[in-house]
């Protein structure tokens, strides 16, 4: 059958006429869309938030056949207003990879498990009860320490608080940690030190009432296309509005900078304490705000690189061993700091030229501009990161510009999650829920009660982080490890020496969850697939406090299952009798031979909500399986932490009918601008405003100075290496890289270099070259042209490629004090092959 | 842009809004006009409504990245899309 020449006139017109509404463009007459639009052919539409980044754009997702076929932007999504990305573009596509796991494999020889047999493929029984086995050896052996687990920004919030119930109430190990460690924790802490609270207190609302804008250390052209849209929308149509762009090199943010400044890696912190200098000197503080709303402290200094302790640069570091510690001040211990960073110097420091630095001072000192200052990891992945950040809250905290619409220092998110389970559910290795930590004796028994388990059972020692973990494994004190829903082989630093050998070292029995065969499954001894994204019912929190939930909408092909139903019916395999102590028991008897199933997932909170609740349009494989609705269970004891304690999540049934709320939701509204009057229902009437995490009300401003990186470039190795993302592909491209179209556009990583370094060496454009550290190599081929353009002495090597494992050449420094690597500063040389 | 399969017996109409350089409007719905199966709608400030039609899901974003890439645009982002099923449409 053909369609006749009108349908797709009309066809057209349709399309041409939504995407004008969304851009805010009228049409001529002839072309404008038919009312009630045309028909979508037996696909049934759903909403979703994107699998990507942190955005949290809302997508709709049209399934057909039980196949998800199409996906395109929600119109009633406030996020992205109906816009879609290239990379969620093809969101559909991320689930029908031609490799997809559909079924266990465990490394075997002559029929049993063997550490350096072959994958073979095994029932998930079989794969299972490998792993209690394993699990109660080393806890027989060695005690909870030795058991740990690396989760995910991209786990959903039911999993995430799913596993840290496991690990931490189960287990009794804090060894549980995210890959959100590598992304933000730098944002977190500094969040959790200013404010005594964790995530940004405004909300993308902010882009339409900024009139500067500011990245710092952020492509969000590249990264967060869809925030970038808005904020161009925002700089395109006010000419006031101005837009400063601050990175090691020239990528395509760049194009809208009215003030670009390329600055010398490390040298943030400088330019940063030169700002706050700048507002003192020119007087532009805000001393009522200052007087009112701020506190003074002073941190330790020469804290040392996040390097292991043998290190000669650890050994060297006076303030190593507590870097964390700050002391009281006030704000001339401040102006006397912050006096030293003149134009002068920090010009010169920076490699900046002065008129960009006033430029940029001055929109943060005039006081009638709001700002809204973005950043993402050229800040966060930084050994001073907790303090970049921090000395940017300075900035917004000396001139008032702070929790109102406009102005808004904001730390974007690269995962879907990683606020909403990473951080909010508390899954580092020294949180627990709604910003609760594990050393503090209350919150445990808090949360002990929440969880109606015993008194004295949650283990109070910061189990180890993500470099940490790697390091232990290696040393062999950490022997039982279960990865999902992250390739930390691929993004984990210096992994050739301090990550694989861990995962190989004999004495360690490593599983990974993965819907893809990636490097680090392939390291593993046990591979369990998973089902992902739509296969199952999900929730995740976005960068700005949206908490978005979504149904099941098509099934996992083969055997894979979700994370949370792996970790669920994995607790059935053990007994409290197994693992928990004699003394709780014995003060406890109540709990003596119950599985931990029983305890962590059917205690009277989780199992409470029936089957006969589920939307019957929807399928949902784990509350079938385990015979009660298990996500809006886990939902609402979770909720239970944040109510009435500034967290507050609206009921759990509420977020299927909304494209999520942003917390706190108090009496069914949410809140888009928190500590201010009038917006945050916390804060009372009179006060204005009120910094209400931290028990004085007020904020901290920092008193920090510039320290260098761990590693600079010398004679031997005479480059800087920055590592980061691209467009089409989504961190370690495990996803993306399976998409043939976004492969085809960007198929392997290259070394962005300068031109004349280029020829300096002997190097033509596309030519092989090696990448050499002190730690590692990998080979590549050198880009020139393209969309990044290096000042002389910087490269760029993306890390998305699997082929290219750029992070055999990255160096395992972290901020001392977030324990979050640098992956933009160490030192390379470049020779051709 | 490779070469993509054409999947059978589908017709895509797609929508997308792209953001541009102030300036560069003129240039790059020039530039537009040169790729095909890509209609320029409307254009106004620093925004272009473009449709994009092929045979196929793959073509068209593949087509998205192209222009995604191109010099002077700040953001190519997809609005509208419509998948007509086992029926041509005359082109």
């Amino acid at each position: 059958m053909t369609i006749d020449v009108s349908r797709r006139a009309v066809l057209k017109a349709q399309a041409a006429g939504i995407a004008a509404a969304v851009a805010g463009i009228p049409l001529p007459a002839g072309a404008q869309p038919i009312p009630g639009g045309v028909g979508t052919l037996d696909i049934n539409w759903s909403k979703a938030p994107c699998r990507f980044c942190g955005t949290g754009c809302g997508v709709m997702v049209g399934v057909k056949d039980g196949q998800v076929v199409a996906t395109h932007g929600d119109m009633r999504a406030e996020v992205n207003r109906g816009l879609n990305c290239v990379k969620g573009y093809f969101l559909s596509k991320i689930m029908y990879g031609a490799d997809r796991l559909t079924t266990p494999l465990m490394r075997k020889r002559n029929g049993a498990y063997a550490k350096d047999g072959e994958f073979e493929p095994v029932s998930w029984d079989e794969a299972f009860d490998l792993m209690a086995a394993k699990a109660k050896e080393t806890l027989k052996a060695k005690g909870p320490t030795a058991l740990g687990m690396f989760g995910s920004g991209q786990w959903t919030i039911f999993e995430g608080y799913a596993a840290t119930k496991l690990m931490r109430g189960g287990f009794r190990s804090n060894n549980l940690d995210p890959n959100a460690r590598h992304c933000m924790a730098s944002a977190a802490y500094a969040f959790m030190r200013t404010f005594g609270m964790d995530e940004p207190m405004g909300c993308y609302d902010d882009f339409e009432h900024a009139d500067a804008f500011v990245l710092w250390g952020s492509n969000m052209a590249e990264m967060h296309p869809i925030l970038w849209t808005r904020l161009a929308d925002r700089r395109l149509g006010y000419e006031h509005v101005k837009v400063a762009v601050l990175s090691t090199f020239t990528h395509r943010s760049m194009d809208l900078a009215d003030i670009p400044v390329i600055f010398k890696p490390g040298t943030d912190l400088a330019i940063l304490n030169y700002i706050a200098n700048h507002i003192i000197q020119s007087g532009r503080v805000n001393e009522d705000f200052v007087a009112r709303h701020v506190v003074f402290q002073r941190a330790a200094t020469d804290i040392g690189y996040g390097l292991r302790p043998e290190h000669e640069l650890e050994m060297r570091a006076t303030g190593a061993a507590d870097p964390a510690r700050t002391e009281p001040a006030d704000f001339e211990a401040f102006k006397a700091l912050v006096s030293e960073y003149t134009l002068e110097r920090v010009s010169e420091l920076s490699g900046v030229e002065p008129d960009f630095l006033v430029e940029l001072a001055e929109l943060y000192a005039d006081p009638d501009r709001k700002v809204m200052s973005l950043w993402t990891m050229g800040f966060n992945q930084h050994v001073r990161g907790v303090w970049a950040n921090q000395m940017l809250y300075n900035l917004h905290l000396l001139t008032g510009k702070i929790s109102e619409p406009g102005n808004s220092p904001f730390s974007l998110t690269g995962q879907p999650s990683a606020c909403g389970t990473a951080r909010e559910v508390g899954t580092f290795a020294h949180r627990l829920p709604a910003d609760l930590v594990v050393t503090n004796p209350e919150h445990r028994r808090h949360a002990e009660e929440i969880w109606k388990l015993p008194h004295g059972l949650l283990p109070a020692e910061i189990g180890y982080h993500a470099v940490q973990q790697d390091r232990m494994l290696k040393d062999g004190k950490l022997n039982w490890y279960w990865i999902q829903v992250n390739n930390n082989l691929q993004a984990s630093p210096n992994d050739s020496q301090e990550t694989y050998p861990g995962y190989r070292n004999p004495e360690n029995f490593i599983v990974v969850s993965d819907a893809y065969p990636t490097v680090t499954a392939l390291a593993a001894d046990v591979i369990l697939p998973a089902a992902m994204w739509v296969e199952k019912e999900g929730a995740y929190g976005n960068a700005e406090r949206r908490t978005h939930v979504w149904h099941q909408l098509v099934t996992a092909k083969g055997e894979a299952r979700s994370d949370l139903w792996q970790l669920m019916e994995f607790s059935r395999r053990f007994t409290t009798d197994e693992v928990w102590p004699e003394e709780i028991l014995a003060a406890a008897p109540d709990y003596r031979g119950r599985t931990l199933f029983e305890v962590l997932y059917t205690n009277g909170n989780v199992d409470r909500f029936p089957l006969a609740e589920i939307d019957p349009e929807y399928e949902n494989q784990e509350a079938k399986a385990f015979g009660f609705y298990v996500q809006k269970g886990l939902f609402e004891e979770y909720a239970a932490f944040g109510r009435g304690h500034g967290h507050d999540l609206a009921p759990y049934d509420r977020y299927h009918e909304e494209r999520g709320l942003r917390w706190p939701v108090v009496d069914g509204e949410e809140t888009r601008w928190r500590y201010r009057e009038g917006h945050d229902p916390y804060v009372k009437a009179g006060e204005g405003l009120r910094f209400y995490g931290r028990p004085d009300g007020r904020a901290v401003i920092l008193a920090a100075p510039y320290e260098p990186p761990a590693e600079s470039p010398d004679d031997d190795f005479d480059l800087w290496l920055v590592t980061g993302r691209v467009l089409e592909h989504w961190h370690s491209g495990s996803m993306t890289m399976r998409v043939p179209e976004l492969y085809r556009a960007f198929p392997g990583a290259r070394v962005f270099m300068n031109a004349d370094d280029a020829r300096k060496r002997g190097l033509n454009q596309g030519a092989e070259v090696r990448v050499t550290s002190r730690r590692g190599e990998i080979r590549s081929r050198i880009e020139t042209r393209g969309r990044n353009r290096m000042p002389r002495g910087v490269v760029f090597v993306p890390w998305f490629d699997a082929s290219q494992l750029i992070n055999k050449v990255t160096l395992d420094a972290t901020d001392p004090i977030s324990k979050q690597t640098d992956y933009k500063k160490c030192a390379v040389k470049i020779e051709a092959v | 842009m490779g070469q993509h399969m054409a999947e059978h017996g589908i017709h895509v109409v797609s929508s997308a809004v792209v953001s541009v350089v102030p300036g560069r409007r003129e240039a790059v719905a020039a530039a537009l006009a040169a790729v095909g199966g890509t209609e320029v709608c409307a254009a106004e400030g620093n925004k272009i409504v473009v449709v994009l039609e092929g045979a196929g899901r793959s073509e068209v974003g593949g087509r998205l990245l192209e222009i995604a890439g191109l010099d002077g645009v700040v953001s190519a982002n997809m609005v509208f899309e419509h998948v007509e099923e086992d029926k041509g449409i005359p082109t």
